[in-house]
Order: C-alpha cells, then structure tokens, then sequence
C-alpha cells in the first residue's frame, strides 16, 4: 500500500498459471468516485474462476481504462488511481529530448586547439596477415566445395576442387599459402594439415611428405626454424628480389612471424596518420611505493609491482575520459566502447620477434590484478601457450621500449587502435622541486618519460597532451592505499 | 607403492574416509551383513558398527531421499546402488530434490551415490547399463567416471567431501580385472580435470571409464601403422575438462569421442558439439564418435559384443580418422 | 473397519497444563492462529491486485493443524512442512515480511525468487524447503531422523503429507523405513478430503490412512484437524515418544479444505453441505470460543491480539514491497555448493 504522490496502475491479475487473459464483468466503482485500498474495485471472470479484485491503494479512480466486457491480457493496465491528497493531474509526460548537437559540439571541442578537422577517410578493411595479432581471417584461400562431406564412400568420385579443411583454410590464410600449389595426401586427394605445415615449413618443392615438424599453428606464433629457401607465393609486393648471397652476404629465409611483422607495420604506417607526443612523469612516489609492496607482495601473491603494472592502471583510468584513444575508425564510424582490452607487447627471445597478447577487461583490475595478469600473459607468451583469444580484441597497448635504457620513442600503432603508450627508463635525474619555504630547489627525482602514439585522423595533439597531461597527474599523485 | 584392484582402491579409499571422519556412512542393499554385492564393503560392519554401514530395505528412494535428509543434518552419507541401473528408481528423488536443494534453498545436499556400472558380462538389460548422461544433464548434480584404481580412490574421496550430489560411477567389469598402483596416503583428485592416459600426435580420443583400456589396446594395434593416438581420459563428465580436450584437439586436429554408453544422447555428443563449435579452426577432419547403438543391453554374448565397443572397432574408426 | 485410535477432544485449562501448556502459552497458540491465517488472507488479496505472480495456494482450515503440531515441536526437532503448513513456519518464527517477499518473488525472500509460494524454508529454524513432487520431502524427513538415530541425538524429525500424495511411494517407502528401523520421526497427514478435485475415496480405500500404521510396526491416531488442542497434545505424545527412541507415530489430522487446491479454483466440486458443516467447526473460532470459556479470554485481550496482528502485516507487506526484485546476474549463481556452504551448525 504505497501511500506516495504518484498514481497508481490498477491491472489485470493472473488467476492462475496457465490463465492468460481475463474479461472485465462489472465495475463497482467509476471514475471520480474514492475508494479504499482492499476495497472491491471490479469483478472479473477468466477461463478458471470469477472473482473480484481489490483496489491496490486508497484514493480517487482517475481513470479507468478498460470497459465492462472488455477481455484483455494478464497485466493490462486498466485503470488508474490518484492517491489520497495527490492533485489530479494529466499524466502526460513527454520523456525530454536528448541533445541531438552533443556529437557534434564533442568532436568540435576535440579539434578546437589544434585548429585542424579530422577527416574521417574511408580505410578498406585488408585481410589482417600477421601471426601475432589478429582474429583469425575470414576469406580461406581457396575453396570449391562446401566441407562436411561424409567421407566414406565418394572417396573418389571427387571433383576437381578439392575440400579444404577449417585447420587447414586457417592456416594457408595465416601465411598466405595457396592451397592448390600444396600436394595433398589426404583422402581423395585433399590437403591435410601435416601437407601444409610441411609446405610452410620447407618450402614448394617438397613433394613427399617426409616426417614434418610438428609445429603448433594456432594464433601463437609458430616458432618454426627456418629451412632451406624461403618460401615464394607472396601477393605482396616483395621489397627487393632474394637472387642469392653477394660475397661477403649471408642469407636467412624470413620466419612467418617476421614476414607478418613486416606486413602489419607497413600496413599500420599506411593506414594511419602517426603522430608521437611525449611527456615526462616524476615516478618517485611511486618508486617509493614498489619498495614496500616488492617485499608484501613478494610473501604473500608471488608477483612483482612493476611500474608497468603502475602506469597501465593508471591508463587504464585515464582512458575512461578519453574515449576516443582507446576508440577505432571502422568506416566513417568512430567505435568507442566501456571495456578495455589492454594489450602489452612482449618480446620473444632476441630478434624472434614479437607478440602482443590482450588482458581483456582491464578496467576491472586494481593494482594487484593488473600485476598478475601482466605477469601471466608475458609468461604464456614466452611458453607459447596463448589461445586465439590471448590475441585478439585489443583497444589500446602498451610497449616498453625503456627496457634497454632508452628514453624516447616512436612505436607503431596496433591496428586498428588508435593510439599506443610507449614507456621508457626509468632514470634519476636531477629535477627542480618546490622546498618547504615554496622556493624553487634541485632534488633527486625518479623521473620516466612516456610517448603517445597516435592516429591522427582520429585523436588530435591536444587530445593526446590532454591525455598526457592528466596520466601524468595520476602517476604523480599516486596514493599509497590507491589501487 | 602398493599395487591394487580398481575395487580395492575404493574399498580402501571408503575405509580410510569412515576411519577419518564419523559423518560418513554407507547405507544400500547388502552392504552391511554381506558387504555388498561386489563386497566393496567386506568388513565395514565389523568394523564401524550396524548404524554406520547401513542395511537398508529395498528401496532406492528411502535410501537416497534418506541420505538427503541426512545430508542436510549434516552426515556425510555414501549410498550404494548395488547395480547402477537401479537408480532409476530413485531419479524422482535426486533431479527434483537433491539437485535443485542448493539453487532454491540455499541448502548442500552433501551425498554420493556409487553406482557399479556398464557391461561386457552378460549382465542383460538391467544390470549393464551406463546411465551417465541423463544426470550430467541435470544442474546441480555432478558425474564422475574414474578408469583407473588411482583416480578412482581420489575421485571417491573428493566425491564425499563435495558439498553437492555426486553420481559415482564404478566400472564392474574394471573391478579385479585392472591393477595399478595406488598411493597409501589420502588424496583426492578435483573434479574437471581430465589426464592424459596417452599422449599422441596425429588423433585425439576422448573417453572415460572401461573404454579407456579399449582405446589403449586400439592405439597400440595402430600404433604398427604409424598413427599416433593421444587418450583424453575426462574422469568426470560433469564437470568436464574443456580446456583439456580442446588443447588436445588443437595439437591432433582430429578428434573421436569414445563411450560405452549408448550413442544418440550420450555424453559425447556433448563433448563432439563443444569440440565442432570451439576448435572448428582447427579441425583437419569431422568429428567422430563411436558407441554402443541405440539399444538395451543384449544378454547373449554374441550379441553384447555387437554392442560394447571392441577394441576392433575402435582400431577401425582411429585408422579411417587418421586416414581422412 | 477402523484400526487407529481417535483421539479425545481437550477439556480444560488443568488437562491442557498437563500437556505442558500454560495460559501465556495458550495466548501465544491463538495469536500464530490468526497471524496464519492473516498471511493467507492478505496474500490472496495480493494475489488479486497482481502483486503476486504464479499461483497462490492457502491452508484456509489447516490453521489448528498446523500450529498445534508445530508448537509441540521441540527447538532442535525439524520438519518438512508442505503447502497447506503455513502455521508451522509462522510457530518456528518464520518472519512475515519474508513470507511476503517470497510470495512476491523478491530478493528478500529465503529462496530469493528462484522457488515461489510456499516452497521456501529456514535451515536455521528446522524446516526443509519443500518441492511440488509431493511427498518427495517425506524419505527425507526420514533421513534427517536417521542422522539423529546414528549420532543418538535426541532430535526428532516431523514429516508433513497429503492425503493424495499417500497414494505415492515415496509416503511407503519413507515409512516402511522409519518403521524398520524405529527412527525419531512423526509422520502427519493433512486429510483436508479433497486433492485437488479428487475427495478421498478416490485416494485410499481403507477407512483411516492412520489404520496403515500397523502395516508398518508403528501407532496411529486420528484427530480433529480443528481441534488446536488435542493436536497439540497429540502431536506432543509422539514427538516426545520418539524422542524416548520408541519409533514413529501417524498422525492423521481431518479438517476440510475451506478453499479452493489454490486460488484460481474455485472449488465448485465440493458439496456446499461440506463447507456449511465445516465452516463452523472454523478452528480460529473453536479456540477463540475455547478459550472465553476455559481461560478467562477478553474482549480486550482479543482486540490487543487481532491489532497487533494487523499492524504487523501491515509493516510486513510494505517492507516486502520494498524489497528488490532478484537481479538477473544471480540468474546462474548458486547451482552448485561450495565447501563455504557446509560451514554451518549442521556440518560440524
């Protein structure tokens, strides 16, 4: 009996579990006239029984909406009463207009500094290549008939097109094979998984399948060391023709994952309008803080707090203000999103090459979190257990350049993100400081440069330094029961 | 390491959980005076007493509705159907209460019903059976499936400790025939995680219970042919081990589901659905499954090896899969 | 040909006494009375104004019953009480409000809108949530005396069935058991004649479900239904028998159904004769006259009775109302239990 200002639905009840509708029989009250809650409000008959309905609440019927005769749904509104003391009122409301011009006064905001309007280019979507870092691609190289065919007997009444399994469309896919230069051993002819790794693997003149390596083709990288001559069937256009070594030359086939590299740089340069912005962040606080949760966290979890935990927290909550950096051009659509998918790029052993496995749902770690789940895809990703998923699905990265001492750079972005956060060194400098008496004085300072880079066609320079800026600040002022 | 029967290491593993702990009992036909009629519990009621090895009259909703009462006054019961099949009688009572307990009413329902199940020695209809899947079907009951002596004493074990319902089901035809070695200490084994009972290159079988040994024998035939199988045993069905399987299926690409129970509706249907949507990318082959058909359990001998899987039949379906 | 004892009718204040009930406690038995009956009415009205989805099943005459039986329950005995008990949980101290989220489908409520109607109960309190497979709860009840047979305790639990659920097997198999084996357990039949549509002799063909008892090793009794009293001190006897390790009793308890098998019927099957007769045997009214004749009940104390009652119910649906629907991520929590789950009293 909610005895509140607002009116009160009277609707039609279900008498019983199987009971859908009701008819209205007789009201016993009519609009204008007071009534009781509990009191007898109309009466009704459905498929089970007849019976009367009490009024929800004390008041006035408003309105009543339905008539004597009338047979409407289970949970039909049909009449309304205003609560004692309530002034009648229309119950009209028309729900506001959301501001229509809100768009477009956020994207007039973003490029208002900078004084250039983003153009939106219409960027084709090219079958992503590259071992490391995408989903696995739609279109299989090549295939004539649809698969699922029962085996057993029209083993030989087969076609010319030859049934190309889902293992081993993925993989000529993954490294550009064409199926049909592949000799098949399989029934009728086809194509198995061990044909095409052992194709990959040493190259188009193995006829014989002779005992290939046993490589693992999933979105990992297959970590297969490298044969004789490198394999040809390349549609990209190759930079210079191998014709074999100069005197003084060697030669190295590349690996499937550096010729995936390769192509996703060049076809991230391409895509992109790339654009470094760089600030400098006083980490002592910080680095005072990992001292102490160093010797905690090493007794009690196992993991390490490094400042990389640190700074993708805090990236983590920059980002949700700046939607757009962790955002995506598809089309001449900008997706933005509430989730981020943080991806970390991680070095394999030197030169192999690199992968950059995604903790999903970042924004849902604190600090402790976020230390383990770096802990642990760095770790998968050096024992080459990631899955498909590890891979996929990024909204922003981080690389740490700085490992080797360095203090700036200018990293790639990861298509099709927007931005990527390059850290460096973390190096004691001396650093002016404000004393006790406000006076300008030089300490020693933990201090860690950071870049931003960025697609331009989407994220102008004040967004980024703004960006910049505001990471800098939470860095900065880490508190230590902060998370 | 002491070397044991499959139905020793569950005798032992009963044992050393009454020994340890008072809320334990075990109650069902024949256990106590006769001590079971695979005398699984020989012993039990000179040892612990009339009111802890429990004679109960014939009637598996007393005896199991009985434990669930129990159960929730806090005992740890251990219910012994003496043929799996049996339990029929008392499904009412374990999909309707003993399931969904936990779900609705906040209350565990901490019981484990052992079930000697499956053929292979002219049991005939009722006493052959494997009625895994219809339970791993229903939520809140869970299915487990030990192969080996070893798992199964740790899967016993952790079945009693479980909080909710456990359908234990104990191979008959694994009872003397399988030896192996098995710890003296106490340790259970989690539910949801399958081992690797072979490992193999070139197919993946999943399977569980008695056909795990059929699997070996086929693989060894097969292994002449130069076809490397790896043996999934999934030791539980509900929960399984996902992960486990699909890894395998990743490295193999080709996948063969194996069980005794009958084919359209068994748990491998479960298992080949999961494989085909969540590893089709690296599928180099459809997935098979091989089973009992879809009949009751004959009882002449010629006709129930038509009907359990041969080590012949699986051999068969590995060669046609790795030839694919 | 009847086998079962009928039980005698209560006389007065001194035989009740001896029963272990004094005049406080009598105040206590009326005041459950009307509270479970208050429930029920106000919840059908809920029922009519849309407030309660499902169906909406009352005990409307098993009031006596119900509380009789509860109230001679000890605090560490259990039961199983079913749909037609409401008494027994309002006795045990089930709060109201949480009744009414329940019936609401509300979070608040003990099964927190994932079981409706009456399908709820306390651990805490000794009941054991019931389910509409009836009487599943039965060989459970006789479980939990199992358990205190083997840790001889001296706990007893109490099994609650209809007379149509006796035609299952579980009521057999349950009692056969409990029977064999002389456990701490007192079986009550609500025979309110009429399941569903189905009258009685549709159901059993022997005279009393109280004459089967012997079948299996035990006494049985037939009571007024609407006779708080002698129910009480009925059910008293038996528990207390059990709990001396004497084994079980039936306790067959005749009322009539007063409603329809919920309120969506209208119950137009039953003979009007029926409910003419039984209308004035209503089991509040009997007390209520009881106790003005026996225990010196006034006017006054019967006003105090009734306001507080309905003040009570008055706070308990709004507080109900105010509690929130169950969000849909608990949807999949809580189908299975976790080793926390067992941390209980009962586990240790």
């Amino acid at each position: 009996m909610m005895a509140t200002g607002t009116a009160v639905d009277v609707v039609m009840p279900q008498m019983g579990v199987s009971v859908s509708e009701g008819t209205i029989t007789k009201w016993l009250k009519s609009e204008g006239e007071e009534i009781t809650a509990d009191e007898a409000l109309l009466e009704i008959s459905t498929d089970k029984v007849d019976t009367e309905v009490p009024s929800p609440a004390s008041g006035v019927i408003q309105q009543i909406l339905a008539e004597e005769g009338d047979t409407v749904a289970v949970g039909t509104k049909i009449a309304v009463i205003a609560p004692e003391g309530a002034p009648t009122e229309t119950p009209d409301e028309a729900p506001p207009e959301p501001a229509t011009q809100e768009a477009a006064d956020e994207a007039a905001a973003a490029s208002g500094a900078e004084g250039e309007t983003p153009t939106a280019e219409k960027v084709e979507e090219e079958a992503p290549l590259p071992a490391s870092a995408q989903e696995p691609p739609a279109e299989p190289a090549q295939q004539a008939e649809a698969p699922a065919a029962q085996p057993e007997a029209d083993g030989d009444g087969r076609p010319e097109g030859k049934f190309v399994s889902p293992v081993v469309a993925r993989i000529a896919s993954e490294h550009d094979v064409d199926v049909s230069q592949v000799e098949g051993t399989g029934r009728g002819g086809r194509v198995t998984k061990k044909d095409i790794l052992g194709y990959i693997e040493s190259g188009a003149a193995a006829q014989a399948p002779t005992e290939p390596p046993q490589a693992a083709p999933t979105a990992a990288p297959a970590e297969a060391p490298p044969q004789a001559e490198p394999p040809q069937a390349a549609p990209q256009p190759a930079p210079t023709a191998a014709a074999g070594a100069q005197p003084g030359e060697t030669l190295e086939p590349m690996s499937a994952m550096r010729k995936g590299i390769a192509e996703h740089m060049r076809r991230s340069l391409d895509t992109s309008a790339h654009v470094t912005s760089a600030i400098e962040v006083d980490m002592t606080k910080i680095a005072t803080l990992r001292q102490k949760l160093k010797r905690e966290w090493a007794d009690a979890y196992g993991v390490n707090p490094t400042f990389l935990a640190f700074v993708a927290r805090a990236v983590v909550d920059t980002l949700k203000d700046y939607p757009w950096i962790n955002g995506e051009i598809r089309g001449d659509q900008i997706v933005t999103r509430n989730y981020v998918n943080l991806g970390f790029a991680v070095e394999l052993a030197e030169g192999k090459g690199l992968i950059v496995p995604v903790v999903r749902n970042a924004e849902g770690l604190n600090l402790l979190g976020m230390a383990r789940a770096i802990a642990d895809v760095a770790k998968r990703a050096r024992d080459k257990q990631l899955l498909p998923d590890d891979v996929q699905g990024g909204t922003f990265t981080i690389t740490n350049p700085g490992g080797y001492g360095t203090f700036h750079g200018t990293p790639v972005i990861s298509q099709p993100q927007a931005a990527i956060l390059g850290t460096y060194a973390v190096v004691k400098r001396p650093w002016v400081v404000q004393d006790e008496d406000e006076q300008d004085a030089i300490a020693i300072r933990s201090i860690m440069n950071l870049t931003l880079t960025y697609d331009h066609r989407l994220v102008d320079g004040a967004l980024a330094g703004r960006f910049l800026h505001d990471l800098r600040e939470r860095l900065q002022s880490w508190e230590e029961s902060g998370e | 390491m002491p070397v044991k029967t499959y139905l020793q290491a569950i005798s032992d593993g009963l044992r050393q959980e009454m020994q340890r702990d008072k809320r334990v009992f075990v109650i069902g036909e024949d256990v106590g005076v006769y001590g079971g009629a695979f005398k699984v519990t020989q012993g039990f009621q000179e040892e612990f007493g009339p009111w802890r090895v429990i004679d109960a009259p014939l009637s598996e909703t007393a005896i199991v509705g009985g434990c669930t009462g129990a159960a929730i006054m806090g005992m740890r019961p251990v219910a012994e159907m003496q043929f799996a099949d049996f339990i029929s009688c008392a499904w009412d009572h374990l999909v309707t209460v003993a399931a969904k307990q936990r779900y609705r009413a906040g209350t565990p329902v901490p019981i484990t019903v052992r079930l000697p199940s499956g053929g292979g020695f002219s049991g005939g209809p009722f006493h052959s059976q494997n009625p895994e899947s219809s339970f791993a079907h229903i939520p809140g009951l869970k299915v487990v499936c030990p192969a080996t002596p070893a798992d199964a004493k740790g899967l016993l074990i952790e079945a009693i400790q479980d909080p909710n319902p456990v359908l234990y089901f104990e191979h008959k035809h694994l009872y003397r025939r399988i030896k192996d070695e098995v710890p003296d200490e106490r340790y259970s084994i989690p539910f949801g995680e399958a081992r690797t009972h072979r490992e193999g290159d070139d197919l993946t079988v999943v399977t569980w219970g008695a056909m795990v040994y059929t699997a070996a024998e086929a693989a060894q035939q097969v292994e002449g042919d130069g076809i490397s199988v790896e043996i999934i045993d999934v030791r539980t069905l509900a929960p399984w081990d996902k992960q486990a399987v699909l890894a395998s299926v990743e490295k193999t690409s080709k996948a063969l589901v194996l069980h005794e129970d009958t084919l359209t509706g068994g748990f491998g249907a479960e298992i080949a659905a999961t494989i085909g949507q969540e590893a089709f990318e690296h599928l180099d082959a459809p997935v098979r499954r091989i089973a009992a058909p879809d009949t009751p359990v004959p009882f002449a001998p010629v006709l129930e090896k038509a009907f359990i899987p041969q080590v012949d039949d699986v051999a068969a379906g590995i060669r046609e899969l790795a030839e694919y | 040909m009847a086998i079962a004892r009928e039980a005698e009718p209560v006389g007065s204040l001194n035989e009740i006494k001896e029963a272990g009930l004094d005049r406080e406690d009598l105040l206590g038995i009326f005041r459950n009375l009307v509270l479970t009956r208050g429930i029920e009415e106000r919840g059908h009205i809920l029922y009519k104004q849309g407030k309660i989805p499902g169906s909406f099943y009352t005990g409307r005459g098993n009031e006596a019953a119900s509380v009789g039986v509860g109230t001679a329950m000890g605090p560490e005995d259990v039961g199983t009480p079913l749909h037609r008990d409401m008494g027994v949980h309002i006795v045990r101290g089930v709060e109201p409000w949480r009744i009414f989220a329940q019936f609401m489908g509300r979070a608040d409520g003990p099964t927190k809108g994932k079981d409706g109607n009456v399908h709820m109960a306390d651990d805490r309190l000794g009941l054991i949530a019931m389910v509409s497979h009836l009487p599943a709860m039965l060989p459970v009840a006789v479980g939990c005396a199992l358990a205190f047979r083997i840790r001889e305790e001296a706990r007893v639990a109490v099994a609650w069935f209809g007379e149509g659920a006796s035609a299952r097997g579980d009521t057999h198999e349950g009692m056969n058991f409990a029977g064999v084996r002389r456990l701490p357990v007192v079986f009550v039949c609500d025979n309110n004649q009429w399941a569903y549509s189905t009258p009685t002799h549709l159901e059993y063909a022997c005279e009393h479900l109280a004459d089967r008892s012997k079948a299996y090793g035990f006494d049985g009794v037939v009571v007024d239904g609407t006779d708080v009293l002698a129910v009480y001190r009925e059910a008293k006897a038996a528990i207390e028998k059990a709990r001396e390790g004497d084994g079980p009793t039936l306790i067959e308890c005749l009322t009539l159904r007063m409603e329809g098998h919920a309120v969506h019927d209208d119950a137009s099957y039953v003979p009007k004769e029926m409910f003419e007769e039984w209308a004035k045997r209503d089991p509040i009214e009997r007390f209520r006259t009881w106790l003005r004749e026996n225990a010196d009940f006034t006017d006054e104390a019967e006003e105090e009775i009734r306001g507080d009652v309905k003040k009570l119910l008055n706070d308990a649906i709004r507080r109900a109302e105010e509690s929130p629907e169950p969000g849909v991520d608990t949807l999949l929590e809580g189908v299975y239990a976790t080793p926390e789950d067992l941390d209980t009293p009962h586990h240790k």
